[in-house]
């Protein structure tokens, strides 16, 4: 197998796919892959639950199958989780270049981003008209929803003008959860107010109610950098299907948030945090992972549909959590966590279920404040940047999405005949 | 059944996952070769000449048309749910009179859902008790959407009504007629399943991940709004309306031919023949308008049918439900902004059917792309 001509990631190894006849070899399922071109057709190998289908070539991100490395747009995302910027990143993702390449267009793009958190107020008021105790999943869906309202009149084209709302949209799925938080702790609404913090730190503000504090900032850029985009997740893949029909944006990420915390998902982390919190101290935590383990459940945080290995993000998620948690006083807690990692990691390991993303990034939102319900919500924000990047780049040459399948069922039959055909 | 069913193992698939097998299916089966539409081994023609729509998602979700005391027991569910929770309706004051009737829909069912009377819980049991309330609560609140756009207050339902008949006095505010009633049912039968298209993929993704029958049915409804899909029943009336009679439609279709023009409603990814759908409603629709003394908007169909399945035809492209439905619709009464509404209460019937045979042992969707930066 070799490799041609890598042009915008020389670092990368690249798998082979062979192109010219258009059939590609055998692929370990749902991973991104890598080509020089992609014509259609394609021919692959298919399992269940489409493990090994193509569903579209991207520009947007690359998976290493190999390493499990991930890049935006060829740039590592190491290097970016270095110096995190979840706006900057958030532009990257979405026009595909790099914010020194052009500071005139990253400049309007982060007022854009920034002034898009300006939300009606009657779309506030709907969200604070639900119970408080409502999943913050259900509120941000109809919160969104009722925005698309605001965004596209009946006496628009239904597929409206479609590209500058996208951009708005990251902005305004911030800004809804934020007033979720708001909500859920008693708190007023902002009001609408013209911000100029980020997105990161308006958010730590909507949780604590305070100015946060600096390295609180970096840590929540860092997690929603290393959460913005990773291949063709469950509600990114569902909104690209929902944008082939050119339906209005907001209805494609209405669509992506009720794909976002299916148990099979993870609930996103929720799950995680839920397991953690109810240990009381690092020896019950190991007990509690044997009997889990040895009565056939399994461990949140572990295990991935496509990863037969360490998610290289939990290295740096796995330090950062360790030194947030001494900061805030909660290094027991840390303990704990680590504690459930090794002796999870013990059992499973062999049979090849690996620690993922979440176990570490729903500790730390829980560090920065949030309560386990909310995990899935400050998830959503950073995989809005991925998203809209993947569906925008879609709709060039876009197809609507309509596989087939195989009819099983009953046989030409007919009322007249008592069901019988 | 779906998810578990050997896939052959390599298969040849072009953009948009044209012509992959996802997997298995009993509910329905399309031969877009010979014009064939049948739910569980029943034709659609013989489904809308002889049964009603509450048989026909009997039939779609649980495999077999109910006997007596079944389709009883299931309209009583039904009936059951048709109040949906008070706060849906409150959310309309917080959103534009005129935004769109499908983004109106939409958000009150995002409301609903978070006032479901049940705990959380996505068990098989838990998922097989949500179909009936989907259907009364979508219906009601779409009611609700379609008068709140002409500026009107709900209407409370009327129990003695089937389906389409409560339907259509909650849009209408007064009992539609048995000829508007009989015409509006076809049309939900006949578009109550169509296998596995984008909307319905949709739900099968949302679904797979462990989500909710609601989830996945607002995903489907998602992709319905689009103008390719769900929408086209509007687009394709609205320019019906804007042709000034046969003549018109005659000289502006084949120049339209002409130039490549697609024409909304006409041409179908799975149909190469005329859709039968067309041919269950084509009557209804005749019947219908010359009732209402709109017989100028048959004749131009008509018209503009003949010329472009003559011009097209041989490629393929015929009439497809979505330039029917309109004609249906118009003269009941329904605006043409509210179209892809009936389309989306009647089709959902087949997004659950799919999901409810995809859960008990369906993998969770992961498919891949393949990074050409």
């Amino acid at each position: 197998m070799i490799c041609h001509g890598c042009r915008n990631a020389p670092r990368f190894r690249c798998i082979l796919l062979q192109v010219p006849d258009r059939v590609f070899p055998t692929l370990s399922p749902g991973f991104d892959w890598r080509a020089d071109s992609l014509d259609w057709p394609v021919t692959t190998d298919v399992g269940p639950g489409l493990a090994g289908v193509i569903a579209t070539g991207t520009r947007v991100m690359w998976l290493d199958p190999s390493s499990g490395r991930l890049a935006y747009r060829g740039v590592p995302v190491a290097s970016l989780a270095a110096a995190p910027d979840f706006e900057r990143v958030a532009f990257l993702l979405i026009t595909g270049m790099a914010s020194e390449e052009d500071s005139q267009s990253w400049e309007r793009f982060r007022h854009n981003l920034r002034s898009s958190r300006r939300l009606p107020p009657d779309v506030v008021a709907l969200v604070r008209d639900l119970d408080p105790t409502t999943h913050p999943t259900r509120s941000l869906r109809a919160g969104i929803s009722a925005l698309g309202c605001h965004e596209l009149s009946v006496d628009d084209d239904i597929s409206g003008d479609r590209h500058w709302r996208e951009l708005r949209i990251v902005g305004q799925v911030a800004a809804l959860v934020g007033e979720i938080v708001r909500h859920r702790r008693g708190a007023a609404a902002a009001g609408g107010c013209e911000s100029e913090g980020s997105l990161a730190e308006e958010l730590l503000c909507a949780i604590s109610g305070c100015t946060p504090e600096r390295d609180d900032i970096r840590t929540l850029d860092l997690l929603w950098v290393l959460y913005a985009a990773h291949g063709l997740d469950a509600p990114t893949f569902t909104s690209m299907v929902v944008a082939s029909c050119l339906a209005d944006p907001y209805t494609n990420v209405v669509a992506g948030l009720s794909a976002l915390r299916g148990w099979r998902q993870g609930g996103a982390g929720e799950a995680v945090l839920d397991q953690l919190l109810d240990r009381s101290d690092p020896g019950e935590a190991e007990k509690w992972v044997r009997e889990k383990l040895a009565s056939g459940s399994s461990i949140a945080g572990f295990g991935h549909p496509d990863y037969r290995m360490p998610d290289p993000r939990v290295v740096i998620l796995r330090q950062t959590a360790a030194s947030l948690a001494s900061r805030k006083g909660r290094g027991e807690l840390f303990e704990i966590a680590r504690t459930i990692e090794q002796a999870a990691t013990r059992e499973l390991a062999p049979r090849g279920v690996h620690i993922n993303v979440n176990f570490y990034g729903a500790l730390l939102f829980h560090l920065l404040g949030a309560d386990p319900p909310l995990a899935p919500c400050l998830i959503a924000i950073a995989r809005m940047a991925g998203l809209v990047a993947l569906v925008r780049e879609g709709l060039d040459g876009i197809r609507l999405y309509r596989p087939l399948s195989r009819y099983v069922g009953a046989a030409p039959r007919s009322i007249d005949r008592g069901g019988q055909p | 059944m779906i998810g578990s069913a050997p896939v052959d193992a390599r298969q040849t698939y072009g953009r948009g996952l044209e012509s992959l097998v996802v997997g298995d299916t009993a509910i329905s089966t399309i031969d877009g070769n010979r014009g064939r539409l049948a739910y569980r081994g029943y034709d659609v023609e013989e489904l809308a000449a002889r049964v009603t729509f509450e048989e026909v998602t009997y039939l779609v979700l649980f495999g077999d048309l109910p006997d007596a005391s079944q389709l009883e027991e299931w309209r009583r569910e039904q009936i059951r749910w048709r109040q949906p929770p008070q706060a849906a309706f409150d959310a309309l004051r917080r959103v534009p009179t005129r935004s769109h009737p499908m983004t109106q829909y939409r958000t009150m069912l995002t409301v609903a859902a978070c006032h479901i009377p049940e705990p959380e819980n996505n068990e098989m049991d838990a998922q097989w008790r949500r179909p009936a309330r989907i259907l009364s609560w979508t219906a009601a609140l779409a009611a609700a959407a379609i008068r709140h756009l002409q500026g009107l207050e709900p209407v409370p339902p009327d129990h003695g009504l089937g389906f389409a008949a409560n339907f259509l006095f909650q849009v209408l505010g007064s009992r539609p007629s048995p000829e508007e009633e009989r015409a509006f049912d076809a049309s939900l039968i006949v578009q109550a399943e169509h296998g596995l298209h984008a909307a319905a993929f949709a739900a099968l993704v949302v679904i797979s991940t462990g989500a909710d029958l609601g989830s996945a049915v607002l995903a489907g409804m998602g992709a319905l709004s689009g103008e390719r899909h769900g929408g086209a029943n509007q687009l394709a009336f609205q320019m019906l309306a804007g042709l000034d009679g046969p003549d018109h439609a005659r000289i502006w279709a084949r120049e339209a031919v002409a130039r490549g023009h697609r024409f909304p409603g006409f041409g179908h990814r799975v149909y190469k023949c005329p859709d039968p759908r067309v041919r269950v409603l084509e009557p209804h629709a005749r019947a219908l308008l010359a009732s209402h003394y709109r017989e100028d908007l048959w004749h131009s169909y008509l018209a503009l049918r003949d010329e472009v399945e003559s011009a097209l035809g041989p490629k393929g492209v015929h009439a497809n439900v979505d330039s029917i439905t309109g004609l249906v619709y118009h003269p009941i009464g329904l605006p043409p902004s509210a179209f892809p509404i009936p389309f989306s209460l009647a089709i959902q019937t087949g997004w659950m059917a799919h999901c409810l045979e995809y859960l008990p042992d369906g993998k969770m969707m992961s498919p891949g792309a393949v990074y050409v930066g």
